[in-house]
């Protein structure tokens, strides 16, 4: 009996799972992911059970099964899935917020462009993240640069382009102020490396990390700007396309697939699917993370 | 592999033939789990089982563990039969008389880890054959079950040789099937395969052991190899691997096996492999609860 005990203790999510989910929860997380490519496992679904509770507060819909009503039947329904989405993936953003895709990137990926580039005179790595909201992934990506820039990329110039649709978002990454739960992911060593305290509850981002990083505002569905943004190494495009209808979403991707260089590769966020909108692109696995990868000229997989 | 090589195998695998561990009840159970027939197979399940009694307690254990959400726990197999349903039970008590078999006091391997990703690539096994029309959903998921065999053999009989290759698959997070041929100048294909022959598992079987790290090198059976060594990466690249970082981009859809795979079977390119993906996610903390329940060990918090 001890060990069943342990078991079910070590395993909460587990048990949480356990606990009967209102079927209707399921036939959400299937139109969810339909509509937008976000997929809510099952161990997370209390996580979507949560967001539908929060909006059929607002709306006075008593059970699971009406807010499904509401969600499909009623007129306003995309407004309310807008909603939703924003639910389930507002607590997703901090500093860190992937460590697999990280390691991907560190140990992986990196190796590979290292290799692939190293006979080029200009070492350079360009780095898009593409709907940056408040900067989180930017600096992210930059201080895992600065690790590297004393191994792998020694010699080399990052450059991070952090663009996005909202002005106030782009105001507020510049400043690179942060709090506890934006930090909740980001250790010790970090921390102090790379941030100044401004007081007991903030840290900001110290200036050689923003040295890595240009800010600036662009709509992804601006055609003209999607063509200048040439040469890109790396795509990082978290729970940005969750809210694109299906042709703007393909627009955009395929735009992502010319901006690549051969052999870049195309993050989404960690439960997001880019729902077969672009053949070109190779679904691959990392360790604990998938990408979309442009084929490298000498793979022949074009 | 050198003749040298495979003797040195041959011999070994013919010592862990007289280990006495091994559970009598064992290759006449793996012979049921090949055939078919519901009914007759009921019986003869519970009959084998009440041969023996230390099985029989560790598998109604797993039946009494959260995961089923019994009300009452099973008091016989036959009970557990009837709740849990055959395949279910027939899965608890291979892996039970495998883990008896090869008692893992010194293995090189952590047995937790080896069983979560013996398990893991069965579950995937079946999640994958469940989506494609002909295949045969029991095979698979036995074939995902018994395709590292290979390692137990290595963690009995080969002890020493497979340290150094799992020493090197760790620090340089490799494949460990590569850290074995570099070290060790065979694998755990090899090794597996000698002791799959000499117990007379089904040639498909057999073949799975064999070449689930080289698809193109099998004759027979090529889309259970396929299928087999395809959810071994998946497995891998989600968490059920060995307990290691593995440095390691894996192209599904460009791999082989895949090409092979669709040829037999063709619904397999309406197959959503993203949210595939996801789903096996869903069942990681359940096999790490199953492992601990049958193995006394702590699934991670």
């Amino acid at each position: 009996m001890t060990i069943i005990t342990q078991t079910a203790a070590a395993s909460p999510a587990l048990a949480k799972s356990i606990e009967a989910v209102d079927p209707a929860y399921r036939q959400i997380r299937d139109l969810v992911y339909k509509v937008s490519g976000i997929y809510k496992s099952e161990e997370k679904l209390y996580l979507l059970a949560d967001g539908c509770g929060r909006r059929m507060k607002q709306l006075g819909a008593r059970t699971p099964r009406d807010y499904w009503d509401q969600l499909t039947a009623q007129p306003g329904r995309d407004g309310e899935l807008r909603h939703l989405l924003n639910e389930i993936t507002i607590g997703e953003t901090c500093l860190f917020r992937s460590q697999p895709q990280l390691d991907a990137l560190r140990k992986v990926i990196l190796p590979e462009i290292v290799a692939e580039k190293t006979k080029q005179v200009t070492k350079r790595l360009r780095i898009w993240s593409a709907g940056c909201s408040t900067g989180e992934e930017s600096y992210t990506l930059a201080m895992n640069m600065l690790e590297e820039s004393a191994k792998l990329l020694q010699g080399w110039t990052v450059e991070i382009i952090a663009t996005d649709l909202n002005d106030h978002s782009i105001e507020t990454a510049k400043a690179g102020i942060y709090g506890d739960y934006a930090l909740r992911n980001t250790s010790e060593f970090y921390k102090r490396k790379y941030f100044a305290t401004i007081d007991e509850k903030k840290l900001q981002v110290l200036p050689a990390v923003k040295k890595l990083i240009s800010f600036s505002r662009i709509n992804l569905q601006d055609d003209s700007k999607m063509l200048f943004m040439k040469g890109m190494d790396l795509i990082f495009c978290c729970n940005v396309l969750i809210y694109f209808d299906g042709v703007s979403k393909s627009k955009v991707i395929n735009h992502f697939f010319s901006n690549l260089n051969f052999g870049g590769y195309f993050f989404l966020g960690t439960s997001e699917s880019l729902m077969k909108l672009n053949e070109q692109f190779h679904l691959v696995h990392f360790p604990g993370t998938i990408a979309y990868w442009k084929p490298s000229l000498k793979s022949g997989k074009l | 592999m050198s003749p040298s090589a495979a003797a040195t195998i041959r011999d070994r695998v013919q010592q862990i033939e007289t280990m006495p561990a091994i559970p009598a009840v064992f290759l006449p159970l793996m012979k049921l789990l090949g055939s078919s027939g519901e009914d007759v197979k009921l019986d003869e399940v519970v009959r084998l089982v009440s041969y023996d009694s230390n099985i029989a307690g560790q598998c109604l254990r797993v039946a009494a563990s959260p995961l089923y959400g019994l009300a009452k726990p099973p008091e016989s197999i036959k009970a557990a039969v009837l709740t849990l349903g055959l395949r279910r039970v027939e899965t608890m008590l291979l892996t039970c008389c495998l883990g008896q078999a090869f008692p893992a006091a010194k293995w090189v391997l952590d047995p937790a880890v080896f069983w979560r990703h013996s398990l893991g690539c069965a579950m995937v096994c079946r999640k994958f054959s469940e989506r494609l029309a002909t295949a045969d959903v029991e095979k698979a998921y036995m074939a995902g079950l018994l395709h590292d065999l290979g390692f137990m053999v290595n963690c009995i009989a080969f002890s020493r040789e497979f340290a150094v290759a799992m020493e090197r698959a760790c620090q340089q997070e490799i494949p460990l099937s590569e850290a074995e041929q570099a070290t060790m100048g065979f694998t755990h294909c090899e090794t597996g395969q000698a002791l799959a022959e000499s117990w007379k598992l089904a040639d498909d079987v057999v073949e799975v052991i064999a070449h689930h790290h080289a698809v193109e090198q099998s004759r027979k059976a090529r889309p259970l190899v396929a299928l087999v060594h395809l959810s071994d990466l998946l497995c891998r690249m989600r968490g059920l691997g060995y307990g290691y970082y593995e440095r390691h981009m894996v192209d599904l859809m460009a791999d082989p096996a895949w090409a092979i795979l669709l040829q037999e079977h063709r619904e397999l390119a309406g197959v959503d492999l993203v949210r595939f993906t996801f789903e096996l996610d869903e069942a990681v903390g359940e096999i790490h609860a199953l492992v601990g329940t049958i193995f006394g060990t702590l699934a991670p918090a």
